[in-house]
């Protein structure tokens, strides 16, 4: 009998040890193949983590929105519900502090603060994967397209957003683009005319 | 066997100090003995390669190899679960030896993680590290009973204490999880207590334990610092207490690590409380609920082991560092009428422990622990140079007798032991 329980118990440990990760992509996938994507203006910073390796961290413009609800305390959870913009970007077309039910997708997410009606939020999906070596330098040929524009006096020019697959409150980061290119593309393409002007 | 052994015993049977029969018997022993050593060696360093190789696959992992696709990354995150599930499986129904047990319970631990983290980086799954820490604790945790493994026990505390930093004092929560977790590895510490009371490994549970929850109390800290020392100087007493329990008390100090945690703990919080800009800052009458819980079950559990010591023990000295829980407990709530009272008691608290510890040297015949209490008592004067406006002659004269009764006083010791 202890030797059957043991077994069951054995066998239950590796069937919970296979199911978190396999969850976690089951999810992700069904996000891609039944979700809508969305683009979210952003800009990236490149930190790291020490088990899951280095990721640009992405900063939204989507950071508030303006209630007329007060009373939003620091970590209650916030249903954060989108629309595509008529620049083709994601923009908030209302906050709500339970899930609603209307047809509009939703991210969720925590209450930063709130300040004068303006509630401030982050938007979950804000890690990039990337290859170690490529994390900094996305970063700074983002920083770099937009310097150039911005030492001309000139408002930048360079368009920097993260696709996001967004099904039934779960989200799928995509990619990140610098003008319609992916970002592993540019740093890609950097390297490439580096060479050139090098030889 | 060692040779040098082997050139001794043929010296002693020459010498006729020693019979050939009695040589072969210490040199079976020395056989027998040399065979049982090999055995934990390799255990220790199975453990350390399965480690070190865990280790090496997650970093190996967290490079982030974008020239494979997401389905070679994909089946990349589960080989080394896979591999280390059947290690485990192996070493349970097939190999039962410890060494197995504990190479590839460590390994298996790692593989849990590196599986998580590469699934998090193929999808960009935006998880907190706390969460991250969390599932992979609670994903390890039935490896501990399943396989019995001391490698496991101690990750699994190392890795709570870090989820618990992480929630706590890295992001403002407070990690209840980890009380949870802690509680979880308590029946596997009382089954090794009972079973091998003496191991070495059971030692190691007795410092890991009691640091763990000394780092961890901080991060349960939500209103004001004067109620946090409340609560540590209860954490301390608890573990002052359990200290003095017959167990413990009969055996050597080094293996004691409740009585050393919480007698140094209960000195080092009560000189900070000693300063008067600590009671002057103090807003005593604010307190979260789940403090006072806390306060509230740890008080009660030192006194639970309080009496357990007076009713096992009624011979013994009244020994103040087993009280001092309560004492500061009283003058913490006279600081809602006045600063200057509960100042003073805690510098009179301070200085009879020191006193206490000093008396305690000298009954035991112990330098460590005569020397401690005039430790305790020079740290405090030192202490009160920084609040108190005393001119540098009366300073200098202070230090000069300090140093002096620390002569005298181990002076007497010798001389008492001559």
């Amino acid at each position: 009998m202890n030797k059957l329980l043991f077994g069951i118990g054995f066998i239950v440990m590796l069937l919970l040890q296979w199911s978190l990760p396999g969850k976690m992509i089951f999810d992700q996938q069904l996000a891609v193949n039944q979700g809508i994507p969305y683009k979210f203006k952003t800009e990236p910073i490149d930190p790291s983590d020490p088990f899951r390796g280095k990721y640009v961290w992405l900063n939204y413009e989507i950071g508030s929105f303006i209630s007329n609800d007060t009373i939003w305390p620091h970590g209650a959870d916030l249903y954060v519900y989108l629309e595509t913009g008529e620049d083709g970007f994601a923009k908030v077309s209302q906050i709500s502090k339970k899930e609603l039910n209307i047809e509009l997708d939703y991210v969720k997410t925590k209450v930063d603060y709130a300040f004068k009606k303006e509630v401030h939020f982050s938007l979950p999906f804000d890690r990039f994967y990337m290859e170690e070596s490529k994390a900094f330098e996305a970063e700074i040929a983002m920083a770099s397209a937009n310097q150039v524009q911005r030492q001309q006096n000139q408002e930048p020019t360079s368009i920097c957003y993260a696709l996001v697959y967004i099904n039934g409150g779960t989200t799928r980061l995509e990619d990140v683009f610098i003008n319609d290119v992916s970002i592993i593309e540019v740093v890609l393409q950097n390297r490439e005319k580096e060479k050139t002007t090098i030889n | 066997m060692n040779t040098k052994i082997e050139k001794e015993l043929r010296e002693l049977i020459e010498a006729q100090v020693i019979s050939p029969e009695v040589s072969q018997n210490i040199a079976q022993y020395y056989a027998n003995k040399s065979t049982e050593t090999p055995n934990r060696l390799f255990t220790i360093f199975g453990v350390l390669g399965s480690l070190l190789v865990g280790l090496g696959i997650l970093l190996i992992l967290a490079h982030n190899w974008d020239n494979f696709s997401k389905m070679t990354k994909t089946v990349w995150a589960f080989i080394p679960l896979v591999v280390g599930q059947i290690a485990v499986g192996y070493s349970l129904f097939v190999k039962k030896s410890s060494l197995w047990k504990e190479a590839s319970a460590t390994f298996l631990f790692f593989a849990i993680g590196s599986s998580i983290s590469l699934v998090s980086q193929i999808y960009n799954i935006p998880d907190s590290m706390a969460s991250f820490l969390l599932s992979w604790i609670v994903l390890a945790a039935p490896l501990l009973y399943l396989l019995k493994s001391h490698t496991v026990a101690i990750l699994h505390l190392i890795f709570v204490t870090a989820y618990a930093c992480n929630i706590g004092y890295a992001n403002s929560g407070q990690p209840w999880w980890y009380l949870a977790m802690l509680a979880y590895i308590l029946p596997f510490y009382y089954q090794r207590f009972k079973a091998n009371p003496s191991a070495n490994m059971t030692t190691i549970y007795h410092w890991l334990l009691p640091l763990s929850t000394i780092i961890c109390l901080g991060t349960f800290i939500e209103s004001n610092d004067t109620f946090g020392m409340v609560m540590y100087v209860s954490l301390f007493g608890l573990f002052y207490n359990i200290g003095k329990l017959p167990f413990f008390n009969e055996k050597r100090l080094r293996i004691n690590g409740y009585l050393i945690l919480g007698s140094l703990g209960t000195t080092v919080t009560l000189l900070i409380s000693s300063f008067r800009w600590f009671w002057e800052e103090s807003d005593s009458m604010s307190m979260a609920i789940s403090e006072i819980l806390i306060v509230i079950t740890l008080g009660i559990l030192a006194l639970v082991a309080l009496i357990k010591n007076v009713k096992s023990n009624l011979k013994q000295e009244f020994n103040l560092f087993q009280i001092a829980f309560l004492a500061f407990a009283f003058i913490y709530a006279i600081s809602s009428f006045d600063i200057i009272t509960p100042w003073i008691a805690t510098n009179v608290l301070v200085f009879a422990l020191g006193i206490f510890a000093m008396r305690i040297g000298s009954q035991k015949n112990r330098f460590s622990i005569l020397n401690y209490g005039l430790l305790i008592i020079a740290v405090l004067i030192a202490c009160r140079f920084f609040d108190t406006d005393i001119s540098f002659v009366m300073r200098g004269i202070l230090f000069i007798s300090m140093g002096a009764g620390f002569f005298l006083a181990n002076y007497i010791m010798y001389r008492k032991q001559q």
